[in-house]
């Protein structure tokens, strides 16, 4: 399935966020979207996950329009994202949170008698050995999500996102904040998931060593709109995003 | 919840039944008291401690049970009019819940305590049904066909519903509804953003809540065989609050500590009083009791007896311990926490 977005434009108030954005994603393609701050990349993402309002454009996945649909109702076509900043749910811990992300997903999920009677036993470890193992959450499956790294927190973010099996996957600056090697073990990750799970990738970043060894393809964003799309090597050598970035020389 | 938590639990609630079955009448009365105040305080704990949504309305709902379970009672539906008043509690509580949809934090508690004294003026009007001030006079409950006279049966009974009500409360709080409601607690944007149906998973909450409290106002109208408005005002609210807070906010167990508690205090300070010259003085000092009490608990242990008893449990087995029973957040750190949730600290 691809995802093709097209003149998208959202404004709050006076101010033109994003305007008249267009984005193509593949089927299995890890696209990375960057650019300076303000340029617009979360506001995108959040309209295209169901967060944001657009006032103009369209977004169509797999032959259907997804704009104004609702996280949950995206979950269930198969897009999930992850967050920029992961908040600390206390008292839940990481199966709990992993759960949470499966239960959008109703094949994979028992119905609501079956949990309320039923030991959650066998899932559990299934989730454990598909998801938790991979991502080095194994060992904490059943902390509290208060008890972990920042780092770790990031991981079981992505864990929920993919415990819907999305076909489709929005990752909102997946490395902020994590040490050098936590970035580079993350980009690996992102790679391994997309083959394992045969899933498309829009992923904003900053960290360009881990944009540059994770996408297949760049688009560049600044002042709301495309500027640039290409390869990692092509982007790198471009004056227009240099310019962008570093300002005129 | 564990298969040995449900077998502990159930043992302590034999054994309380029996201790209930056995005991005097004034004995009898306090087991019945608590069991029945701890279902009424595990409702509003899932609204509150689990859920997150703050409402004052628990006395008027726990008053419509009462009303449900009297009238049906009266008119000979046995047993089922404790159903009847869970369902009518479930019903109120849902047109309580509404404006959730809507308002947050504390706009939903203000118009929860608007609905408090709009029920309190109903119980007052509606003659037909609560037969005004007066109040209404409860036959006994009829259970298999012989009407359940004793102080002595009741515990048992309550004792029996309460096991039940925590059996049930227990597991939904261990499915994706109440692994929702925790996530709604903390932040009802990043419930949105997980794909959670908020508005869906509170009325869950309202109306689950609302059974219990009205279940609660049934064995309360058919234990006191009576139901007047006055039992039903802010005060009930405010004494089920209490219960919560000082047992432990989104605790089941903590509910029923803090019943114990809250039921057994005045009766301490009772016996306490009789002791003392002045009865004015004691008097006075129940009243400040309960106040002095929440403000402590709130300052010096928020999350309540539950989370003293995990940390002296802790302490004792020291390393044994695992992390997660040691680590306890105090409320007032987390509610800073969510009110700021991860989308408003985004930067773009």
């Amino acid at each position: 399935m691809t995802l093709a977005v097209r003149d998208l434009t959202i404004r709050f108030g006076g101010v033109t966020a994003v305007a008249n954005m267009s984005l193509d994603v593949g089927a299995r393609e890890i696209v990375g979207l960057i650019g300076p701050n303000g340029a617009g990349k979360t506001t995108f993402i959040n309209c295209i996950a169901g967060v944001n309002r657009s006032v103009a454009g369209s977004a169509v996945w797999g032959g259907r329009e997804i704009l104004g649909l609702s996280p949950a109702a995206l979950l269930r076509l198969g897009v999930a994202r992850t967050f920029q900043s992961v908040v600390s749910l206390h008292d839940l811990t990481v199966l709990d949170v992993v759960k949470l992300g499966a239960a959008a997903h109703a094949r994979r999920r028992s119905g609501f008698i079956a949990q309320f009677f039923g030991s959650e036993r066998t899932f559990e470890d299934e989730l454990c050995e598909s998801l938790l193992k991979p991502l080095n959450l194994a060992d904490v499956a059943r902390s509290p999500i208060q008890t972990l790294s920042y780092g770790q927190r990031k991981s079981v973010d992505l864990a929920r996102a993919l415990a819907a099996e999305p076909q489709m996957l929005y990752l909102d600056e997946p490395v902020a904040g994590l040490t050098y090697q936590e970035g580079l073990n993350m980009g690996a990750v992102i790679r391994s998931v997309r083959d394992r799970f045969g899933c498309s990738v829009i992923m904003v970043e900053h960290k360009m060593d881990v944009v540059m060894a994770t996408c297949d393809r760049i688009t560049v964003m600044a002042h709301g709109s495309r500027i640039f799309e290409g390869t990692p090597a092509e982007v790198q050598t471009d004056q227009e995003v240099r310019r962008v970035y570093l300002g005129d020389a | 919840m564990t298969t040995r938590t449900v077998l502990i639990a159930a043992a302590l609630a034999v054994a309380v039944a029996l201790v209930g079955y056995e005991a005097n009448r004034f004995w009898a009365y306090l087991i019945y008291a608590v069991a029945i105040s701890s279902i009424g305080a595990m409702s509003l704990n899932l609204l509150i401690g689990f859920c997150g949504q703050i409402t004052f309305a628990q006395g008027a709902l726990i008053g419509v049970g009462a009303y449900t379970a009297g009238n049906l009672g009266n008119a000979g539906w046995g047993a089922l009019s404790l159903l009847g008043a869970g369902l009518c509690g479930a019903l109120a509580s849902a047109l309580i819940g509404l404006p959730a949809l809507r308002l947050r934090g504390l706009y939903f508690a203000i118009s929860t305590l608007a609905a408090q004294f709009i029920f309190s003026y109903l119980f007052k009007i509606l003659q037909p049904l609560t037969n005004g001030v007066s109040g209404l006079v409860v036959k006994p409950l009829v259970l298999f066909g012989r009407p359940v006279a004793s102080d002595q049966e009741y515990a048992v009974i309550s004792i029996v519903l309460l096991f039940l009500s925590w059996l049930f409360l227990s597991r939904l709080a261990q499915t994706d509804v109440g692994r929702a409601l925790l996530v709604i607690r903390e932040s009802e944007l990043v419930a949105r953003g997980m794909g959670i149906d908020v508005s869906r998973t509170k009325m869950k909450a309202f109306l689950v809540s609302g059974f219990f409290a009205g279940l609660c106002g049934g064995l309360l109208a058919f234990t006191s065989r009576f139901a007047n408005p006055e039992a039903f005002e802010i005060g009930l609210s405010v004494d089920q609050t209490a219960m919560i807070i000082v047992g432990g906010l989104g605790s089941l167990a903590g509910s029923v500590i803090g019943a114990v508690f809250v039921t057994l205090l005045p009766e301490a300070i009772q016996r306490l009083g009789e002791l003392m010259p002045s009865a004015d003085l004691v008097s006075a000092f129940r009243e400040m009791a309960f106040g002095v009490l929440i403000i402590l608990f709130l300052l010096l242990e928020p999350r309540g007896l539950v989370s003293l008893g995990q940390r002296l449990r802790s302490r004792w087995s020291g390393s044994k311990s695992n992390a997660g029973t040691a680590v306890t957040i105090p409320l007032r750190d987390r509610s800073r926490t969510f009110a700021m949730p991860a989308f408003n600290r985004r930067k773009v």
